[in-house]
C-alpha cells in the first residue's frame, strides 16, 4: 500500500464530485482526473486550472532535496571574488544582506535576506518535509501548516531575480577589476533550476489532495 | 447559470461555492472555514478594490523618492558621487552596455510604472468605469503578478555592489535612501496585485446577463 502511493497518480479524496473553481473568472468545474502530463483549462477564460505532473512526488522531493544541499554550498562558498589592485573582496549571499544592514539600510538588508535566504529555505525545506513522507503515504506532523506557509511565501522567492542582479553588477564591475567565479556562483545557478523544478513539479491542487488522502479523507 | 458567448457557465458566486485561496478545496461559503486547511473562505477577496487602490496610491507616492533619491553613493578617492536609478541607467547606456541598460530600464522603471497603470486600469474596469474584455484583462493581471518580482533586480545590484566594492580609501559604495523607497515600491505593487481579485472583472462583465444575482455584486451602479 505504502509503495503504491508514491507512484499512484493524483489520488482523489473520498467523496465527490470534486470541483475546481477558476481563480480568474470564478467558473465552477467538475474536476475529473486527467492523464499525467496534461492540463485542464477553464472553459470560460482559458486559464490553467490544474496540471497533472508525471512522477510529481519523486520529482518534488529530489529537486527540493538537491536545492537544500546546494543551499549549504551557496551560503558557505563565495560567489565571486574580486581582485582590485591587490585588494580582495568576495560576495556571499549572507554577506550581501549583512553589508546592507551594516551600511545604513537595515530594512533593505532584511528584505534581501528574506527574499533570497529565508523564503527559498522555507520552500525547499517545506517541500522535502511534506513530500518525502507523502511518498510513503504518511502525513508529516504539521504538514498542512507547513504547506500553508509554503504557498504564502512562494511569491517572495526571488533567487532568479538575485542571479540577474549578480550578473548585471558583475558586468559593471568587470570593467574595473578582475573577477573570479567561485563554487558558490555555480551552486546558486543550480539552486535556481532546482527551485524552479521543485515548485513546478507538483500542482498545488494535487499536493493538497494528497495531503487530504494521507490524512484519511 | 450564466450565459457568455453562448456558453453556459456556473459561477461560484451564484452557487455559493468558494474555492479556498490556500488549498483550492471547493466548499460552500456557509462553512465559513475551509474544511481541508482551516483557512477563512471567501467568494471574493475582501475590499479588493479599496485595498488595491490604497496600495497602488502608496506605491505611486513612493515612486517619487525612489527615483529622486540616490540609490547608492560611490566614494572614490575621497570624492562622493550619489547616483539615482536613472543616473545608473544613463551610465550603462553611455558606456555602450545597451542590453544591461535595457534590462535595468525595464525592471526598474517600466515594470513598476506599468504595474501601477495596469492595476488602476483593472480597478476601473472592475468598477465598470471602463468597458473591457475580461479575458484580456485577466491576462494583464496574470502578467502583472508574474513580472512584479523582477523589479527587485536593482536592489540586488545595490546589494552586490555594496558588498564587493569595499576597497578602503580607494573606492567604496554605500546604499542610499532611494534603495529603501524603491524596495517599498516593489513590495507595495506586489501586495496591490495580490489584493486585486480578477473575478470582479467577470462579475462586472456578466452582471448585465445575470438576472438575479444572489450575493451582492461587488460593483453597484444598476
Amino acid at each position: 500500500m505504502r509503495t503504491r502511493l508514491s507512484i499512484l497518480t493524483w489520488p482523489k479524496p473520498k467523496g465527490g464530485p470534486h470541483h475546481a473553481i477558476c481563480h480568474y473568472c470564478d467558473t465552477v468545474h467538475v474536476a475529473e482526473p486527467i492523464p499525467e502530463g496534461s492540463r485542464a483549462n477553464c472553459i470560460l477564460c482559458g486559464a490553467t486550472l490544474f496540471q497533472n505532473r508525471p512522477a510529481s512526488l519523486a520529482r518534488v522531493t529530489s529537486f527540493s532535496l538537491t536545492a537544500l544541499l546546494l543551499m549549504l554550498v551557496v551560503h558557505t562558498a563565495p560567489f565571486v571574488s574580486m581582485d582590485a589592485g591587490g585588494m580582495w573582496t568576495e560576495l556571499t549571499l549572507p554577506g550581501a544582506a549583512k553589508a546592507l544592514i551594516d551600511d545604513g539600510t537595515p530594512l533593505v538588508g532584511f528584505g534581501v535576506a528574506l527574499f533570497t535566504i529565508v523564503t527559498p529555505l522555507i520552500l525547499a525545506g517545506g517541500l522535502v518535509y511534506v513530500c518525502g513522507p507523502l511518498m510513503l503515504g504518511r502525513l508529516a506532523p504539521g504538514a498542512m501548516f507547513v504547506t500553508r506557509w509554503m504557498s504564502r511565501s512562494e511569491p517572495w522567492n526571488m533567487i532568479e531575480v538575485f542571479l540577474l542582479g549578480v550578473l548585471v553588477s558583475l558586468l559593471k564591475l568587470g570593467k574595473v577589476a578582475e573577477l573570479h567565479f567561485g563554487i558558490g556562483f555555480w551552486a546558486f545557478a543550480g539552486l535556481m533550476f532546482c527551485m524552479a523544478g521543485a515548485v513546478a513539479a507538483i500542482d498545488k491542487r494535487e499536493l493538497w489532495d494528497r495531503l487530504e488522502v494521507a490524512r484519511g479523507g | 447559470m450564466s450565459q457568455f458567448n453562448g456558453k453556459e457557465v456556473v459561477r461560484g458566486l451564484e452557487t455559493g461555492l468558494a474555492g479556498c485561496h490556500v488549498c483550492e478545496k471547493v466548499a460552500p461559503i456557509s462553512a465559513v472555514n475551509c474544511p481541508r486547511c482551516g483557512s477563512h473562505l471567501h467568494l471574493r477577496k475582501r475590499d479588493s478594490i479599496a485595498r488595491t487602490m490604497a496600495l497602488v496610491a502608496a506605491a505611486a507616492v513612493m515612486y517619487v523618492p525612489a527615483n529622486l533619491l540616490p540609490i547608492l553613493t560611490t566614494r572614490e578617492l575621497g570624492i562622493s558621487t550619489e547616483s539615482t536609478i536613472v543616473a545608473g541607467l544613463v551610465q550603462f547606456w553611455n558606456a555602450g552596455s545597451y542590453p544591461i541598460a535595457i534590462v535595468i530600464f525595464t525592471a526598474s522603471i517600466l515594470i513598476p510604472l506599468l504595474k501601477i497603470v495596469a492595476l488602476l486600469w483593472l480597478c476601473a474596469a472592475a468598477k465598470g468605469i471602463l468597458s473591457h474584455s475580461a479575458k484580456l484583462l485577466g491576462r494583464v493581471y496574470w502578467v502583472t503578478e508574474l513580472l512584479g518580482r523582477w523589479s527587485m533586480v536593482d536592489i540586488f545590484v545595490v546589494a552586490v555592489l555594496v558588498t564587493m566594492v569595499q576597497l578602503g580609501n580607494y573606492m567604496s559604495i554605500t546604499p542610499g535612501p532611494g534603495a529603501l523607497a524603491f524596495a517599498g515600491v516593489v513590495m507595495l505593487t506586489m501586495f496591490a496585485a495580490m489584493s486585486f481579485d480578477p473575478k470582479l472583472l467577470w462579475d462586472q462583465l456578466l452582471s448585465e446577463e445575470i438576472e438575479t444575482p444572489t450575493s451582492q455584486p461587488p460593483s453597484k451602479s444598476e
